[in-house]
């Protein structure tokens, strides 16, 4: 067990009390502000996400956003249909007011539960994959990437849009039902289905950080320092580079799951620019190395917006330009980046202090008996 | 055969205004490799300028343009100085600090002047049209379109044929023996990203008859000519008029043959596919790096 494998740890573990205890406790484990809460949550997820790609691997997804509304649409694809099932047809309303005479054929497999939950992760896994090898393979890195990712998140975005007889368009997908999960009818403003997101993301952390923490991800990170050094070494850069992208993107799938939950109604503003962009920024400022303090920052801005919104109305905007450009300028590295300095220099500290003791120590038993001071 | 020049001529008086939008883009990212996402909301402030000179003193557009220019100049020289002297050595950053400049931008803007969409009339001397080979061409369009190549070919001046752009490009190649000559890399290119931002404030100015001027208006103006720079290549005023022409023909023909939502998406998808496998672009810039 090496010493950064420990820090995740206890990183891990604080972070899972805080979500878990201080959060719920916070609105005294009851009440509206837990399905807010749960909004948090979810938008730290995706967030975190994002930290897997960019802080491991060096991968700026500017197309974060793409994966995240995928799954928010599968999620709710199911939920429309359960809502629709006594409409003729059991069509969607949207697909009756613009004339569609039978449920299309990519409609039809979600009305599985299992298949949606499948869906909701490897839609977005796959899109990835394929992404992922058509750029890697060639190579391309840094803003080339933002470019491509952007650019294919706003396609989709436009084809979603103008294909409303089956998407919804511009509404998106709303009237949701509740979604039945194995006989449980979850409640947004629950307890247990606040628990339901926090499991998810502790989960999806573990599993980023699992791999973060593997060989694969010392060879991400040799990859984000000099990738044409790790290529001499004989490592497949493409395979590892999409490996990183294609979990990133599962995440985010999950998260537009549960994002879709919580609002209640899928739009294509999920997979929009300010919505990627402003990953970026919430990542950014819980520091883009940690997934978990990137999703801390994801939890935290969102909270804060939660809060100042309701004071400052529209000035928040402003503020968070403000913070978002001193952070960028004066702590590269995020929140986390500060916490980490203040470490290394505490354990400086420490090594310095124990070496001096044990010099001491050495001192002391090189001189004869006599001379010590504390012999009585 | 009208419709045919018709398209054509549609085609390229939406290069011409990618074109103007992206010159500015292009001096800035070819030159210091600032990612500038905060130009759209350059664009913006200069349609601002120009809707308030023209709404409270009466201004022509065309009469508003040095002032437009010298205003948004500054506050991108001001910018420059302030936030991405900092960040010359992180590239990648700039995106991020720019996105944030752009979000105070545009908040100011809307505490200032509301968020409902504002008007310009265009001058009244270029009210009309001509027809040209049976095609209804607006003279407003066809001097937007022959004042952007007015851009291009001053840019050109500026960058090839004076002290000024000597010293730039000098810069560019090699910062070190550059300052040794007594060059100040920091002036230069300070003024080089005030210049990029006034021709961006040019370019809104210009643009206000044919757009509703909003807030928002700069996010989806920057992504095109986001699009149009790294399509063209990195520094190569060619390349980037060259991409904005092919994307504006793409964008009409398109548009015309299917419709504007798919004929965008195609683009995208077509510029995706560009990148991948030409990422140093259609002109790539070979003294450079």
């Amino acid at each position: 067990m090496n010493t950064g494998f420990k820090i995740d740890c206890i990183g891990y573990g604080l972070f899972a009390a805080f979500v878990l205890l201080v959060m719920p406790w916070m609105v005294d484990f009851s009440g509206y502000e837990l399905n807010s809460y749960a909004r948090y949550l979810a938008l730290g997820m995706v967030a975190a996400a994002l930290a897997l790609s960019w802080g491991t691997a060096g991968i700026l997804n500017l197309g974060q956003a793409l994966t995240f509304g995928v799954g928010a649409y599968i999620m709710a694809m199911h939920l429309k249909l359960r809502a629709s099932e006594s409409l003729p047809g059991g069509m969607p309303d949207f697909m009756g007011w613009t004339n569609v005479e039978a449920l299309p054929w990519f409609w039809q497999p979600f009305h599985s539960l299992l298949f949606t939950l499948g869906a909701g992760v490897l839609i977005p896994v796959g899109i990835a994959c394929l992404l992922g090898v058509f750029m890697f393979r060639g190579r391309i890195t840094g803003v080339f990437v933002a470019i491509i990712t952007l650019s294919l998140m706003l396609a989709v975005q436009l084809w979603i849009i103008s294909e409303q007889r089956f998407t919804g368009g511009e509404n998106g997908i709303t009237g949701l039902a509740p979604l039945n999960l194995f006989g449980w009818s979850v409640d947004t403003y629950e307890l247990s289905f606040y628990y339901l997101v926090a499991g998810c993301l502790l989960a999806g952390l573990a599993v980023g950080l699992g791999l973060v923490r593997s060989k694969a991800g010392l060879v991400l990170r040799a990859i984000k320092a000099d990738p044409e050094r790790v290529r001499f070494f004989g490592y497949d850069v493409a395979r590892y580079e999409t490996l990183a992208f294609a979990t990133s993107a599962g995440i985010a799938g999950v998260a537009g799951m549960l994002y879709a939950l919580v609002l209640e109604f899928a739009s294509p503003t999920y997979m929009g620019l300010s919505i990627s962009l402003a990953i970026v920024i919430w990542a950014a400022v819980g520091g883009r190395e940690s997934m978990v303090a990137a999703a801390l920052g994801g939890i935290g801005v969102n909270m804060a917006e939660g809060r100042l919104s309701d004071l400052f109305f529209d000035q928040w905007t402003l503020m968070l330009g403000v913070i978002f450009i001193a952070v960028v300028l004066f702590l590269p590295r995020g929140i986390y980046g500060l916490v980490a300095t203040a470490r290394d220099y505490l354990e400086a500290r420490y090594t310095e202090r124990v070496a001096m003791a044990l010099n001491r120590e050495q001192d002391d038993a090189a001189r004869p008996v006599a001379d010590r001071g504390e012999v009585k | 055969m009208e419709a045919w020049v018709n398209e054509i001529f549609i085609g390229i008086s939406l290069a011409s205004i990618l074109l103007m939008v992206a010159i500015g883009l292009a001096i800035i990212y070819g030159t210091m490799g600032v990612i500038n996402l905060a130009h759209g909301q350059f664009v913006m402030l200069g349609a601002y300028g120009a809707w308030l000179l023209q709404t409270q003193y009466g201004v022509s557009i065309v009469v508003s343009l040095p002032v437009v220019f010298l205003v948004v100049g500054l506050v991108g020289f001001v910018v420059e100085r302030t936030i991405i002297q900092r960040l010359y050595h992180r590239p990648l950053d700039t995106i991020l600090a720019t996105w944030g400049i752009g979000i105070v931008l545009e908040q100011l803007v809307r505490n200032v002047f509301g968020s409902s969409s504002r008007y310009v009339a265009r001058p009244e001397f270029l009210e009309g049209g001509y027809i040209i080979l049976g095609a209804h061409a607006s003279s407003y369009r066809l001097f937007i379109i022959f004042f952007s190549l007015g851009m291009l070919a001053a840019t050109w001046y500026l960058l090839f044929r004076t002290e000024f752009g000597t010293k730039l490009r000098s810069v560019i190649q090699n910062t070190e023996i550059s300052e040794c000559y007594g060059i100040s890399a920091k002036r230069v290119y300070a003024l080089t990203f005030a210049y990029g931002a006034g021709l961006a404030g040019i370019a809104g100015a210009l643009i206000t008859p044919l757009v509703s001027v909003t807030p928002t208006m700069g996010t989806s103006l920057v992504v095109d000519a986001f699009l149009v720079v790294i399509v063209g290549g990195v520094g190569s005023l060619v390349g980037t008029a060259a991409s904005a022409l092919m994307i504006g023909e793409a964008t009409a023909w398109l548009s015309y043959v299917l419709n504007d939502t798919t004929g965008r998406i195609l683009i995208l998808l077509g510029v995706i596919v560009l990148i991948r496998f030409r990422p140093q672009g259609l002109f790539p810039d070979t003294v450079r790096r």
